[in-house]
């Protein structure tokens, strides 16, 4: 397992003498390739504070980590010889803000920046720029503009392009598809759905969206009250009865099986994941 | 860096929190005018007493407090140290010879060493660093060996060691007293009590709405642009910013890497802000009315007479003594 936390918690210091304690008791483990994850929960659960732990960037203040093989707990940040560095190569982290991310004069030279620091040649950090930026939905005229001048969705697109540069094993996005078109979120989906696929990575994606991920996710984590409360199989989420009470939605394609099983009083087969395996069911709802 | 407590308000309970503002500034002004005319070093030391007995009432622990003197700490022992090295007046109050040999310089050169291979594993780095120089102090002045290059002294002047004890103790007043009045006022009473305390500016045709707005602006995105500087530093290490490692020349590429985004958020956050005023009708300069007033009480009166009466204390002292 390439990122395995045991009991981990975490409390945001602050003047007020009692911190804040955004993620209790979280145990999981991800491996380096091949899953592909959502992770959702109500605002302020503490899905970003978690996702920031898995590249070092937080560190627990209870509990243990392993990330591909470095310990990491309470009393890493004293000792200088570990070095947290290597982990941000492999665990590429996508922040929900990409105001904090982007910083430099024109897209090219932001989004080449985490490769460069990576040790990544220039000419090969520019032709990777090249590329994710068509990865993402915009085209190459994009390189040469300021990023402070993009609209938010604009924004949002490089600075996943500029994580895409450097890649990673592990993907991580926290909510990337928040303020896109419809159009524009699903081909990204689509574009994380390809890197999962076809270069058999681990992706985890931080949503708000039930779509998204009952029809993407192979394995769902549900944070609450920064509490782990649940972690397997979408399917066995949705056909839980007490979903509301974590304050989840329904999937539209599940509402709309319901929907369909009531009105035409046929018996549908069990969650079906796609358009496409509702028809499908539909159809033999019908025959019999 | 997340610990800086200049100009943070922090919520809590105690007389200091249900003193009017205006109270907190004028009585802050006066105390600070009475600690720069104190010239005794034991009145000073009361003084200090005092406004120990202040937080104690108030309720503010020594905590925060000592966390807002934190950022100071190298500068109150940089003067310290400036005063007692180069200030040679008033009487000799202590001298120690120091002996200038190659033994004494290469053990001392040793002890620099450790300190640099050790420093980072050491919790308390201030309290090591003065054990460090006062163990460097100790060989000079003790081994007076043969091979002998030269000899100097180490002095230590009354004048010099008054001098230093003041401008520290100030210094500590000073940032304590304003710790105390951002940590109890909010931002928007601590416009209201600068605005009115500014008032009497206003028959020389200083604009003072507009100074107290600054000014409390000012100090309400301290903090704020402090959080931000910690994310963007987040983001940046994220990916591939070592801000563990660096030599020299790294570490000012990384803080420009750092000073490029924050002007432009800062920036961005002033234009926003000035939107979002002018959203909800803000005219500069026009007569406002308030939804809460400022009410005078009587503790107000009271903290008022003990800080008038702490300054003629002082300049009665001064004078009279
Ligand atoms: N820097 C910080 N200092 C103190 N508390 C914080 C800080 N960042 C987050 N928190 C608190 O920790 C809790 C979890 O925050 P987190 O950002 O992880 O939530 P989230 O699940 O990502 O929410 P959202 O869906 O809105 O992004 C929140 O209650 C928040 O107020
Ligand atoms: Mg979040």
């Amino acid at each position: 397992m390439a990122i395995k936390f045991e009991r981990v918690s975490y409390q945001y210091q602050s003047i007020d003498k009692r911190g804040y304690l955004a993620i209790e008791d979280v145990t999981l483990s991800i491996a380096g390739e091949g899953e592909f994850i959502t992770l959702i929960g109500e605002t302020g659960s503490g899905k970003s504070t978690l996702v920031q732990h898995m590249n070092a960037l937080l560190q627990p203040t209870e509990g243990r980590m392993n990330l591909f093989g470095i310990k990491i707990d309470k009393d890493t940040k004293r000792q200088k010889k570990v070095k947290l560095n290597p982990i941000r190569k492999q665990v590429g982290l996508v922040f929900q803000f990409p105001e904090y991310q982007l910083f430099e004069e024109t897209v090219q030279k932001d989004i080449i920046f985490g490769p460069r620091n990576f040790g990544v040649s220039e000419a090969e950090a520019i032709k990777r720029a090249k590329e994710v930026i068509k990865v993402v939905g915009l085209d190459e005229s994009y390189l040469k503009r300021s990023p402070f001048n993009l609209s938010g969705g604009e924004k949002k697109r490089v600075s996943i392009a500029g994580i895409l540069a450097m890649e990673p094993d592990i993907l991580i996005l926290d909510e990337p598809t928040s303020g896109l078109d419809p159009m524009g979120r699903n081909a990204l989906l689509k574009v994380f759905n390809d890197i999962h696929e076809k270069l058999n990575k681990t992706v985890l994606i931080i949503t708000h969206d039930m779509n998204t991920v009952y029809e993407y996710a192979k394995r769902v984590l549900v944070m609450r009250e920064g509490v782990l409360v649940y972690d397997g199989d979408p399917l066995q989420l949705f056909s839980r009865r007490n979903i509301e009470n974590w304050n989840l939605e329904t999937p539209e394609i599940l509402k709309l099986q319901k929907a369909l099983q009531s009105k035409f009083n046929i018996e549908i087969d069990n969650y079906p994941r796609s358009k496409k395996a509702l028809f499908e069911a539909v159809k033999e709802g019908v025959k019999q | 860096m997340k610990n800086i407590v200049i100009g943070r308000y922090v919520p809590g309970k105690g007389f200091l929190y249900t003193l009017d503002p205006r109270t907190k500034i004028i009585a802050l002004l006066l105390l600070m005018a009475g600690t720069f005319i104190i010239d005794e070093l034991i009145h000073m030391v009361v003084a200090i007493a005092m406004i120990g007995i202040i937080l104690l009432i108030g309720k503010i622990s020594i905590r925060r407090v000592y966390l807002g003197l934190r950022p100071l700490l190298f500068l109150l022992i940089f003067t310290f140290a400036f005063q007692i090295l180069f200030n040679t007046q008033g009487e000799l109050l202590y001298e120690m010879p120091l002996y200038y040999s190659p033994l004494t310089i290469g053990l001392v050169a040793l002890v620099v060493v450790t300190w640099m291979l050790t420093k980072k594993y050491i919790r308390f780095k201030l309290i090591y660093f003065l054990i460090m120089v006062a163990l460097s102090l100790f060989i000079f002045s003790t081994l007076n060996e043969p091979f002998v290059f030269g000899q100097g002294a180490f002095t230590v002047y009354e004048d010099a060691l008054q001098m230093a004890l003041f401008i520290m103790l100030r210094l500590i007043i000073i940032v304590t007293l304003s710790t105390i009045l951002t940590i109890t006022t909010k931002p928007t009473d601590l416009n209201l009590g600068l605005e009115s305390v500014l008032k009497p500016l206003k028959i020389v045709r200083v604009n003072t709405e507009e100074i107290a707005m600054i000014i409390s602006i000012a100090l309400r995105y301290i903090p704020t642009l402090l959080d931000e500087a910690n994310k963007i530093m987040l983001a940046q290490a994220s990916r591939g910013v070592d801000f563990q490692e660096g030599k020299l020349k790294e570490k000012v590429m990384q803080i420009v890497s750092l000073l490029v985004p924050m002007f432009i958020i800062s920036f961005k956050r002033s234009d926003e802000l000035a939107n979002a005023m002018e959203a909800r009708s803000f005219v500069p300069g026009q007569p406002r009315t308030r939804l809460h007033q400022l009410v005078w009480k009587t503790l107000d009166t009271l903290v008022i007479i003990f800080a008038i009466g702490f300054l003629f204390g002082s300049i009665y002292i001064r004078v009279m003594v």
